[in-house]
């Protein structure tokens, strides 16, 4: 069962539990689902290509119910500010939060387990200034709350994964496309490095396929991609205005390898450049090839 | 009813240190938001001391100017109502059963010769006045041993609650957890390596009230000494009237050397205007009041002693400065000084060990020295990169140094600041010496353009099958000697990636490359 078919049985259940009340919307979302395996919006407000991707997919309600604990979790990676394209936009992440508000979400919270500082990071990345507005619940990450988990994996066998995020009943992976000097480009997949404990750099000697690994056990409810700015040298970190590259684009989606493999497009690459795409789409995560899929492209 | 306000004010002035100390921390933005170092600022005897030492004249200091004035006028108010180190003496001094004789009344000439000893090696430029002034003192003991202890001991007793794995019992302590982290508690866990030896030092001082009330204010404080010679001249003085019937209870209670029971034998430069005597005198017969006469009998220093401070100060300059580590070269190579640090020598004049700079440090890398920079700079700060490296975009070390030991940079200069090298270890580096992947390192430079840079290699592997690895080298000209590489490098024990001095800015010697 892939996961569109598990989708569709999924919601063909809800529908049939369902007495009323809101089956159209959710027979519309299935529509939508059906139709569009990645939403990519252009346009000059980061807020308003966030939502029309998402919307496209069939809107904010096809992926957060009533009372969702929901989990965001941004690249928060460094102590860069916005403009430096090293971390997740601050205004995709709020508008990120907003909207799983308005579906009813009961929290949402927001972390990442930064590389540097977490408090220079959390402040100039300017991502906690904007998730607190939106009213989304912005925390350090607790080094008692990362538990060790059973990977199915061929390269990790068991890593301390963060309990809040697996706890979550949602989680939206809100990466931001930036170069790698190991994994060439870090989107989506290898954000999820903020999620795992322990000490890290280890994990660089088999990086594409405990990415994989790690991505096979966190499945995101939707993976939004930041490409309002991307940083095409020096990255991870950057440092250098030179190196970053005003795209005005957000990709979603809800299969990890094609939204990843849609993210080397940005910079030039297919999917296939990407170690961990194609170990993804070799252990059956998702689907590499942007030509069999349905594209969405929207202008806002 | 005058003791009743001193206390008050010493409590006021004791939760302001405190809560500053507290404040000595960064909450994300690159600025600190309070005068963290004011304490520091308003001491007459770092004052003195740096700007002779340094040759230097401080405007940052103009606080110390007021209290060295206010105590022209006023006498030593400053040790017996602001001081916070008095303050705790005072503490600790009131669980101590009472009434007992004086330890040595001659004693409180000690300090006075500390004194003498601190100013003449500080003429000679050797700053040694921070180990034992009491502002340095309390705020390197607080930052280096004390706080951590509070933290270390507060934590443990939460995480034994967290992990009973009782929701109620976890729900309660996380509750009171979660607020004693945002008033109270560190960020995080900081450890520094002199904590014991630092730790120690403050509860000896803290005992030793234990064998004689405020024992180190009385016998030992070189900045009461300071105040003391200062408050010669005050006006505002103790008379005793007819009334006084030699009862001794004002003796008991002198929290100072003072001698107040001898009516005509009030040392006004012991006095550290308490007002116990006033207060506790039944016959009313104590008064304190602005009069210029004086009839204390002054400060009978022994001659003898004070020419043997004087040499021993001046003897201390070489004693402690023949030693080879001050030549390039053979200086320690992880003495990794702070961005914005003076040159070795300058910085040494300056350095008063107060700490802030380690307490403020994000990353926890700001050590305290043992030897390292010799026995003139013990318990100076040093970056051990193992435990914690510089952040790029960080200048508070150089926002909190209260003399300028570390100069407060602004961020397009920092970013340019050599601190030291990174250099590669290609016995233990894993792309290196044994054809795995890694580049950790190269991940972490924080330099816009990576100062780590890797060159793509074939190499076979065991079974003979060709890859690609990326083999990481340092670019002299771009490593600012951040040490972010050695503190992330996976290869733990001996890094192999690793941060010596050489090649700093701020030495001419210690160069490596053709300028």
């Amino acid at each position: 069962m892939n996961r569109r078919d598990f989708l569709k049985a999924a919601i063909v259940t809800g529908i049939s539990l369902t007495v009323s009340g809101n089956t159209e919307m959710l027979v519309g979302s299935l529509d939508a689902a059906e139709k569009i395996d990645l939403a990519v919006a252009h346009g000059a407000s980061a807020r308003g290509i966030t939502k029309a991707a998402i919307d496209s997919l069939g809107g904010i309600k096809r992926f957060i119910g009533r009372g969702d604990v929901v989990v965001v979790k941004p690249n928060i990676g460094w102590d860069r500010m916005p403009e430096y394209a090293a971390t997740t936009n601050p205004e995709v992440v709020s508008t990120i939060v907003k909207l799983c508000y308005e579906a009813g979400a009961k929290q949402v919270k927001v972390f990442d387990r930064s590389v540097v500082d977490s408090r220079r990071c959390y402040k100039q990345s300017g991502i906690a200034d904007a998730v607190t507005a939106a009213g989304g619940i912005m925390t350090f990450v607790d080094e008692r709350r990362f538990k060790d988990v059973k990977l199915p994996g061929l390269a990790l066998k068991s890593w301390p994964i963060y309990t809040e995020a697996m706890e979550a009943d949602k989680i939206i992976n809100v990466p931001i496309a930036k170069t790698h000097g190991l994994s060439t480009l870090t989107l989506g997949m290898k954000n999820w490095m903020g999620l795992m404990g322990g000490s890290r750099g280890r994990i660089h000697q088999k990086m594409d396929q405990s990415l994989v690994d790690v991505s096979m056990f966190i499945k995101p409810t939707l993976v939004v991609l930041d490409a309002v700015r991307i940083l095409t040298g020096n990255g991870p970190q950057g440092g250098s205005l030179s190196d970053v590259k005003q795209m005005n684009t957000v990709i979603a989606g809800t299969d990890q390898v094609a939204v990843d493999a849609y993210g080397a497009t940005l910079f030039g690459l297919k999917g296939a450049d990407l170690g961990y795409v194609v170990a993804g789409h070799k252990a059956g995560l998702g689907m590499m090839d942007l030509a069999k899929m349905k594209i969405k492209r929207i202008n806002v | 009813m005058t003791r009743k306000i001193r206390i008050a004010t010493q409590g006021i002035f004791l939760f302001m240190f405190l809560w500053l100390f507290l404040q000595t921390e960064a909450k994300g933005a690159n600025e600190l938001g309070y005068p963290v170092k004011i304490f520091l600022d308003a001491d007459p005897l770092i004052f003195i001391t740096t700007i002779l030492s340094s040759r230097e004249w401080y405007q940052t200091f103009y606080l110390a100017i007021v209290v060295a004035v206010a105590t022209v006028v006023l006498g030593r108010v400053f040790c017996g109502w602001i001081c916070p180190l008095g303050t705790l003496n005072n503490m600790i001094s009131a669980i101590r059963a009472r009434s007992r004789k004086a330890v040595a009344a001659g004693w409180f000439r000690l300090k006075y010769y500390i004194l003498i000893f601190l100013v003449v090696s500080s003429l000679l430029s050797l700053q040694l006045t921070g180990i034992v002034d009491p502002i340095s003192l309390l705020i390197r003991s607080f930052s280096i041993a004390v706080y951590p202890l509070v933290s270390y001991a507060t934590n443990a007793t939460f995480d034994a609650f967290y992990n009973t794995n009782v929701s109620s019992v976890v729900a309660v302590s996380e509750f009171f957890y979660s607020g004693l982290k945002k008033i109270f508690l560190p960020f995080q866990q900081p450890f520094y390596l002199e904590s014991a030896f630092v730790g120690f030092l403050f509860l000896l001082i803290m005992g030793m009230n234990l064998v004689e009330r405020r024992f180190w204010c009385r016998y030992l404080c070189p900045l009461g000494a300071l105040l003391g010679t200062l408050s010669r001249y005050s006006i505002l003085k103790r008379t005793v009237s007819e009334g006084c019937n030699s009862c001794g209870a004002c003796e008991a209670v002198c929290q100072g050397s003072a001698s107040p029971g001898k009516k005509d034998g009030w040392k006004d430069t012991e006095c550290l205007y308490c007002m116990n005597c006033d207060d506790l005198c039944n016959q009313n017969a104590v008064n304190f009041g602005f009069q210029k006469k004086t009839e204390s009998p002054g400060l009978d220093l022994d001659k003898r002693r004070v020419v043997g401070s004087i040499l021993t100060g001046i003897v201390a300059v070489p004693l402690l400065r023949v030693t080879p580590i001050a030549r390039a070269g053979v200086a320690d190579s992880k003495l990794i000084r702070p961005p914005g640090s003076l040159d070795e020598k300058e910085f040494l004049r300056r350095c008063v060990k107060c700490g802030e700079c380690m307490k403020v440090c994000i990353t926890n890398g700001l050590q305290p020295t043992f030897l390292e920079a010799g026995l003139e700079g013990i318990w100076s700060p040093i970056l051990v990169p193992r435990i914690g490296y510089c952040e790029y975009r960080c200048t508070l070390c150089g926002q909190v140094c209260p003399t300028g030991a570390i100069r407060k940079l602004e961020l397009p200069e920092k970013n340019k600041i050599k601190i030291g090298l990174a250099m590669i270890d290609k016995g233990r580096c894993l792309p290196h010496a044994h054809a795995t992947p890694c580049i950790v390192c190269e991940e972490v430079c924080p330099t816009p353009k990576k100062a780590i840079w890797f060159e793509e290699t074939k190499v076979k592997n065991r079974e003979g099958k060709e890859r690609i690895l990326k083999l990481p080298r340092v670019d002299l000209d771009l490593c600012i000697g951040c040490g972010v590489c050695e503190a992330k490098c996976p290869v733990l024990g001996r890094p192999a990636i690793y941060v010596t001095s050489i090649g700093e800015s701020r030495s001419k010697e210690n160069q490596l490359l053709l300028p």
